[in-house]
């Protein structure tokens, strides 16, 4: 288990593999796995949106 | 437990039969209009046909009974309470006739005197998620105001991990048709009401005093008419030095709100529907909270979404008398809502 780095709720590990994008269960942001053990991930890199430019 | 309905064919009446006839635990025994008596129930609300055979009685001919629930316009209820309390059930009053502690806030906010000053003092304030344990043992709830409920969850939280520091409130609030009652007048025909965005009350609202004293935060409201049948959305601007950055807000919302049955976070990184609104929101007992750090302006933004006939009015009494009566607290409260609608 570690924590979401945007909005600290609490993320399991589970099965997930290094590479593995999925959503944090709170703030939905796109999470990244870092590392397996420990268990680390980082935000995913995001398309920026460009609207009105 | 059998209950009555007094004052059912208003919308917030309306919608309170439909919850009731669907709570496991109740029977409808009563309901009443002066209005409409003598007319059956799904004359006043046609989504009610065939779920009930009852007829609305004249007010003179209510019985006591477990509950009653009182659906009446401000200032009615308050001569109305002490005879029912007096008959041995309890009263979960849907008007704003005992949401103030204070008497004197009547006559600055809704132009009378309280005839009854003593139950005000009595009175719980029918918000479980800031009064549960008084709401197990009341005799009389007072319903909040649909506009107070989704400012008060969407403040409350930050305003109880201020201290003593600082904080004032400026809130801008949006509501749809219904919440002007079934007898709206002339602002709420459908020429003047069509398309409508209007500052209907820029300043002096009602329900300022119940948000203040709820959160004891100063608070200026601006209400807002705006093209939607149901539905408030309460945008909070919660000012004042060192505000909590995002990570800080998850913690005290989820603290705050973690086990609540009826509150939900909603701050998403992405999709369409990433902060609170209303229109999913219909039908439903749900009051979603969002927020958003703007530190740099001393400003935390914060978002209370609900349908105001529901968690704003007959879902939030239904969900009173379910913690009243230790029942589950989401008993004939259980419509996700729809979408799309």
């Amino acid at each position: 288990m570690t924590e979401c780095p945007e909005c600290a709720a609490s993320v399991e590990s589970h099965d997930k593999v290094l590479g593995e994008v999925f959503p944090c269960p709170d703030c939905g942001t796109e999470l990244e796995v870092q590392a397996v053990d420990p268990f680390a991930v980082q935000p995913a890199p995001r398309e920026a949106e460009d609207w009105g430019e | 437990m059998n209950v009555a309905v007094v004052g059912g064919s208003g919308y917030v009446g309306g919608e309170l039969l439909r919850l009731l006839l669907g709570h496991p635990d109740v029977t409808v025994g009563q309901v009443t209009s002066e209005s409409m008596a003598g007319k059956p129930v799904a004359r006043a609300h046609p989504n009610l046909r065939k779920a009930s055979r009852l007829v609305f009685a004249p007010p003179a001919e209510l019985q006591p009974t477990d509950v009653t629930f009182l659906a009446t316009p401000h200032g009615e209820a308050m001569g109305q309470v002490p005879g029912l309390l007096a008959s041995g059930g309890t009263v979960i009053d849907l008007s704003a006739d005992h949401r103030l502690r204070r008497a004197s806030e009547y006559p600055r906010y809704y132009h009378r005197e309280h005839p009854h000053p003593e139950l005000l003092a009595e009175a719980v304030y029918g918000l479980p998620e800031l009064h549960r344990e008084e709401l197990r043992r009341a005799r009389l709830i007072a319903v909040p105001g649909c506009i107070a409920t989704a400012t008060i969850l969407a403040l409350a939280p930050l305003a109880r991990t201020r201290g003593t520091s600082p904080l004032r409130a400026v809130v801008d609030a949006k509501s749809g048709s219904s919440a002007s009652g079934r007898d709206a007048g002339p602002a709420g025909q459908h020429a003047e009401r069509s398309g409508v965005m209007r500052a209907y009350a820029p300043a002096g609202h009602r329900h300022t005093a119940e948000i203040e004293q709820e959160t004891r935060v100063p608070t200026a409201l601006s209400c807002h008419g705006v093209e939607a049948v149901r539905g408030v959305l309460a945008t909070v601007h919660a000012l004042g030095p060192d505000p909590p950055e995002e990570k800080e807000l998850w913690r005290i919302y989820r603290a705050a709100y973690g086990e609540e049955p009826f509150v939900r976070l909603v701050h998403d990184a992405d999709g369409v529907h990433r902060e609170p609104e209303p229109k999913i929101l219909a039908g439903t007992n749900f009051c979603d909270v969002g927020f958003a750090a703007d530190p740099e302006r001393e400003r935390t933004v914060l978002l209370g979404a609900l349908d105001n006939l529901g968690k704003g009015a007959a879902g939030a009494a239904v969900q009173c008398l379910n913690v009243r009566y230790g029942l589950p607290e989401t008993a004939g409260l259980g419509f996700l809502g729809l979408h799309p609608i």
